[in-house]
């Protein structure tokens, strides 16, 4: 009774506050914490392998090191062309296999779940079987490109022309069906009675797509490319297992990097500035590209 | 019902024997070796009557995942295997056991051992008489060829003709890529060969493992030998220089196509598969190549070639009692059986390289397999990359630096050999030994 009681007599903000206290404690010690103990490392020299040696204070000259390396920059060149590479393929051709499908016809749902097949693998697994088919000697890439045209043996991920070309390849081949399943889902949130309308004012087809279609999905696109566009600033698996950011450093991307300095190097300190300044990257971009997103959507 | 109670009581009483029977933990590289020693083991075991799990690990992760449980401090290992390089790490940040008093109190001499192995394996600092290990595989970066092809008259012929000598094992790196370019692209039963499977591997260690051999038979030193930590003119001198250039030209020259992130398991398929004339690898694989070859026709063996001088990259590893183990006891039991000769004796013959001195000074051993001798030759003249509790970070500036080089076609041997210096100055500097 007098639990009853008790539980009768709290405010709507306690019983609000009883529903999300658990998810806040979560949020502060999986996220936050950590996020506040790296940025304060990111001030000190730590290396956390060695053990007994405290950490002293640095000031900037962790930020300072990392914006001053030319590897790091080159690294950041390196994960901006995969990252633009990626998301403008998977953007056209995700938006293309949307319309594709869109469209009513016998086998369509068989084609739909064969396309979205590749982004059900593990990136791991899909590094790997990919260095097979890359192999220059017995791989398939290689044996299909050559049936249409004879370019001789090359060596996709052993080339530093082409290693950067075999990761986007293979993101490409795995994630588009993620914007093509986003896509599709805006197409067919498209009104009927718009194409109807448009048809009686005698608008062509291509007029149509420019002015109902893409409009339409747009935000739809958008929103698939800003998840991918994450994903990508922080891909690591599938590049480890296919080139382990190779030949030499050609396809080393910032996380990769980020991880051998953390991990296996060990510097602590250096690789928490290093983290920060990647946070605060992908934040600043992440928040302008939301910002656009709405602005697109509301017109 | 009543069965199935019986049955139930059975299994319990099973579980429960099984839980308190006494019981370490072993971790290792997955390897042909680690077969054989879990072969060896089982005599241990019936012997001690303590059961002996086996916990390996791939190479590409062996480092990383032993490494960050020494880190953890972590209790899944009671003893370890771990590569020579880690010895520095092992000591000073008291991962290992200090093995000192437990030899002495069990008569265990390194005296036993041979030299090389002992300084590689079981000393920090360098050449001191503190022990962290037991040598326990010994190995070194060595060479195997196809002795069918050699010894075909009309290819021994035509090389003859072109070279001026005898096509055979080769007496230095010069004529090393004489033979590897003899055979690039050159068809033999109806199919192309290729010259030499090389270390070219990006993500651990292939690569510098690999490269090492020939800076060495070069006669490059990491430091000066009168200060240490000193390496410039050392570590890229003219000859260092020169061994890595070579390196480059024997890939680009040499190596079969898409060879490009290759260690251990890519060379040794490169050769079964009857790509390559020549593979490099450890001595560890030897055994697997050797028994797919009974009658001796088809494969044959040799020390790392000399340049300017005779010189090979150490492998191998020491077997330490992890100081986190709650059954030290026991891991040191294992410690004082695998020291006996007889058991090294067992060690040798099952495919594992023991480094005991009663088995390599044998008058048998040389001739024991067509690789034994090369073995002796080559533990006469090995050397280590840094074995610094650091080491970790020396080699990934090295891994990245190389491959750039060598396979990414990137600047030249000097400049990311002095690159390779500028990130251990920082390392050392970072470690308080500059």
């Amino acid at each position: 009774m007098s639990v009853k009681k008790k539980f009768k007599g709290l405010s709507d903000k306690a019983v609000a506050w009883l529903f999300i206290g658990p998810s806040v404690f979560l949020l502060l010690a999986i996220n936050i914490y950590p996020l506040i103990y790296a940025i304060r490392m990111s001030f000190t020299n730590f290396y956390a392998n060695k053990i007994g040696r405290e950490p002293q204070f640095v000031g900037l000259k962790n930020y300072i090191k990392v914006l001053n390396k030319e590897a790091i920059w080159e690294k950041m060149q390196v994960t901006a062309n995969f990252m633009f590479w990626t998301l403008l393929l998977q953007a056209l051709i995700g938006l293309g296999l949307a319309l594709l499908l869109n469209r009513k016809f016998k086998g369509n749902e068989l084609l739909t779940t064969l396309i979205v097949l590749p982004m059900m693998l593990s990136p791991a697994v899909v590094g790997v079987f990919w260095t097979y088919l890359y192999n220059p000697q017995v791989g398939l890439f290689n044996y299909v490109v050559n049936f249409f045209y004879d370019f001789g043996s090359f060596d996709m991920i052993g080339s530093s022309e082409l290693a950067p070309w075999s990761i986007v390849i293979v993101d490409t081949w795995m994630w588009t069906p993620f914007t093509m399943l986003i896509c599709l889902a805006g197409l067919r949130s498209v009104p009927n009675y718009l194409y109807e309308a448009a048809e009686v004012d005698r608008a062509s087809k291509w007029q149509q797509f420019i002015y109902i279609t893409l409009p339409s999905v747009l935000p739809f696109l958008l929103l698939a490319l800003l998840f991918r566009g994450i994903e990508n600033f922080k891909m690591f698996d599938m590049v480890v297992e296919l080139t382990s950011g190779g030949p030499g450093s050609a396809t080393e991307l910032a996380s990769i990097n980020l991880k051998r300095e953390a991990f296996e190097k060990w510097k602590t300190g250096y690789s928490s500035a290093f983290a920060v300044i990647l946070f605060v990257t992908i934040f600043g971009f992440g928040n302008v590209y939301v910002k656009v997103m709405n602005k697109i959507k509301e017109r | 019902m009543k069965k199935i109670m019986i049955l139930l009581f059975v299994s319990l009483f099973t579980f429960s024997a099984n839980s308190n029977a006494k019981s370490i933990t072993l971790g290792w590289a997955a390897w042909d070796p680690a077969n054989a020693l879990q072969e060896l083991t089982k005599e241990f075991t019936a012997e001690t009557g303590i059961d002996v799990n086996f916990e390996f690990v791939p190479w590409p992760n062996f480092a990383d995942r032993m490494l960050n449980e020494l880190n953890n401090k972590g209790k899944t290992f009671d003893l370890l295997i771990g590569d020579s390089q880690w010895i520095g790490a092992g000591a000073v940040y008291g991962h290992y056991v200090k093995l000192n008093d437990f030899f002495d109190k069990e008569g265990i001499s390194m005296n036993d051992f041979s030299p090389a192995t002992v300084y590689a394996y079981s000393t920090w600092p360098k050449g001191s008489e503190n022990y962290y290990a037991l040598p326990a595989m010994g190995d070194a970066l060595a060479w195997a060829y196809r002795k069918d092809w050699f010894d075909r008259p009309e290819l021994k012929s035509e090389f003859k003709k072109k070279h001026g000598y005898d096509l055979g094992v080769p007496a230095s790196w010069d004529q090393l890529y004489d033979m590897c370019t003899f055979f690039q692209g050159r068809e033999i039963d109806g199919q192309k060969r290729y010259g030499a499977a090389i270390n070219t591997e990006r993500g651990s260690e292939g690569i510098t493992m690999g490269v090492t051999a020939a800076m060495y038979a070069w006669g490059m030193e990491y430091e000066n030998p009168n200060k240490p930590y000193d390496m410039e003119g050392y570590f890229n001198s003219p000859q260092a220089v020169e061994a890595v250039e070579f390196y480059r030209k024997l890939y680009e020259d040499c190596a079969p196509p898409g060879h490009s992130d290759a260690y251990m398991v890519a060379n040794l398929d490169a050769y079964k598969s009857g790509q390559v004339a020549f593979q490099m690898n450890w001595y560890a694989f030897w055994p697997g190549v050797s028994k797919e070859d009974s009658d001796g026709r088809v494969s044959g063996f040799f020390a790392n070639p000399k340049q300017n001088v005779a010189a090979a990259t150490l492998g191998g590893q020491g077997i330490s009692v992890v100081k986190y183990s709650d059954k030290q006891d026991l891991a040191l039991e294992y410690i004082k059986w695998f020291a006996r000769p007889d058991v090294q004796q067992k060690w040798w013959d099952l495919g594992g390289y023991s480094c005991h001195n009663d088995v390599l000074n044998s008058p048998s051993f040389p001739t024991s397999t067509v690789y034994a001798q090369g073995f002796l030759d080559s533990m006469g003249i090995v050397k280590d990359f840094w074995q610094e509790p650091t080491f970790v970070e020396l080699m990934l500036p090295m891994q990245e630096a190389i491959h750039d080089y060598v396979v990414n076609g990137k600047g030249t041997a000097k400049g990311a050999l002095d690159k390779i210096i500028e990130e251990w100055v920082e390392v050392f500097e970072a470690d308080g030994k500059l």
